[in-house]
């Protein structure tokens, strides 16, 4: 004898996902100010090293006052001894070809007078003030930064940051 | 003719673009930002100009070899991270004493008369440059003028008739060599870095009872100018000169 009705399995109630758009467009909208569009990938490889006390870039990339460019290790090992102590300048995606074709014929050079040009009119710092970026890999010789400063040296781009990966906090 | 209900839009999928757009978002953006350190490039100088030497004691010279080893002042350095100590007593060594026996760069005293003087001279040599007409002479004086009025302004937030300064010459130079590892090099910089803001935190929670690092952010965010002139206060008692020496082959 039962005295209980048996329950109706399977037509309970549906969950309302009518708000479910709405959490979806609130996360995505966070995510679309919280972060910042990632750089092309580099055709080299590069791993910063560590550091403190940094300034943040932030503010300069906003206002596309800032160029990078990368030195490190060709992403196909076997084209490394190509360059000139195995280590090679990509500038825009595009890594200098020849192993000191890229000493000789001033490519930093013309790539920064180049994308100096190219800048909105909006932007009136000047080229000295335009920070060029070294995104350099840690274990690459100190011998071809000075290489690349002494090319923006001759074309007065002044102002260069080093990049590392910051460890610390304030 | 019978009324007709307009048929409800089904919404059911809207919750997938949403997703669809949120991944997109996800996979290309980034939230690390670029850390770095700002340096500037000597300008070229196209006539060697005849310098006075620089004393031994104004330079704190910091190398590093292929074999990346280090060398402070003559003195091998097994610890890197013992760098910005010495840079810190490189600073503060003549900051209360000043004798010329120690080997570290000496203070001088600059007065709000000076200041003035100086800025009177450089009047009166810009108007005289004016009139003849030399363009390159005429840049270099109101340059000058302009950090003698920077100084000026300086003295007054400090709140006294006089502010103690760093011998001009006083720097610290990074010596390092052709295939020295990039690491080290950032290391020394990191290290000179920590030094610096160590002086200048110091004296900034001494004197306006905040913290450096904050309002070094505050000041990159929104530039206010009372912070600007605070910064530039704490700039000018603790300057950062750093040279970096071009390797040789």
């Amino acid at each position: 004898m039962s005295k209980f009705k048996k329950e109706d399995r399977g037509s309970g109630p549906g969950i309302n996902t009518a708000s479910l758009p709405d959490i979806v467009f609130m996360l995505l909208f966070f995510f679309m100010v919280a972060t910042t569009s990632k750089e092309n990938d580099p055709t080299v490889q590069v791993e910063s090293p560590e550091g403190t006390r940094t300034t943040d870039l932030t503010p300069f990339k906003q206002r596309s006052e800032i160029d990078f460019l990368y030195l490190g290790t060709p992403r196909n090992p076997n084209r490394a001894k190509a360059f000139k102590m195995g280590y090679a300048l990509s500038l825009d995606n595009v890594v200098q070809s020849t192993s000191d074709g890229l000493y000789a014929t001033n490519a930093v050079g013309r790539w920064k007078l180049d994308k100096f040009s190219q800048k909105p009119s909006r932007m009136n710092a000047p080229l000295e003030a335009v920070i060029t970026c070294f995104k350099v890999d840690r274990s690459a010789p100190t011998g071809l930064v000075f290489d690349i400063r002494k090319q923006l040296q001759d074309i007065e781009a002044l102002t260069i940051a080093y990049a590392v990966r910051d460890k610390g906090n304030i | 003719m019978a009324k007709r209900d307009i048929p409800e839009i089904n919404a059911g999928s809207m919750a997938d673009i949403a997703f669809l757009l949120l991944i997109f978002f996800l996979v290309t953006t980034t939230m690390d930002k670029d850390q770095a350190y700002i340096r500037n490039i000597p300008k070229k100088i196209d006539i060697p100009l005849d310098q006075a030497k620089v004393q031994e004691r104004d330079i704190l010279s910091i190398r590093a070899n292929n074999q990346n080893q280090l060398m402070v002042r003559g003195q091998i350095f097994s610890d890197p991270s013992k760098i910005s100590e010495f840079v810190l007593k490189f600073y503060r060594t003549n900051e209360k004493i000043n004798t010329i026996e120690n080997n570290f760069p000496m203070y001088s005293t600059t007065t709000l008369a000076l200041c003035d003087q100086s800025m009177s001279n450089l009047d009166s040599q810009i108007e005289e440059a004016e009139t003849v007409g030399n363009q390159k002479l005429t840049e270099f004086f109101l340059a000058s003028y302009e950090e003698w009025n920077k100084k000026k302004n300086a003295i007054k937030l400090y709140g006294k008739s006089e502010i103690r300064e760093l011998s001009v010459q006083a720097h610290v130079r990074i010596e390092v060599q052709e295939s020295t590892a990039y690491s080290i090099f950032t290391q020394i910089q990191n290290e000179i870095e920590e030094a610096i803001f160590e002086l200048r935190d110091d004296e900034c929670m001494r004197l306006f009872n905040e913290n450096y690092g904050i309002l070094k952010k505050r000041n990159a965010q929104d530039s206010d100018p009372n912070d600007k002139a605070k910064l530039n206060l704490l700039e000018i008692l603790y300057p950062a000169r750093i040279i970096e020496i071009t390797p040789k082959n």
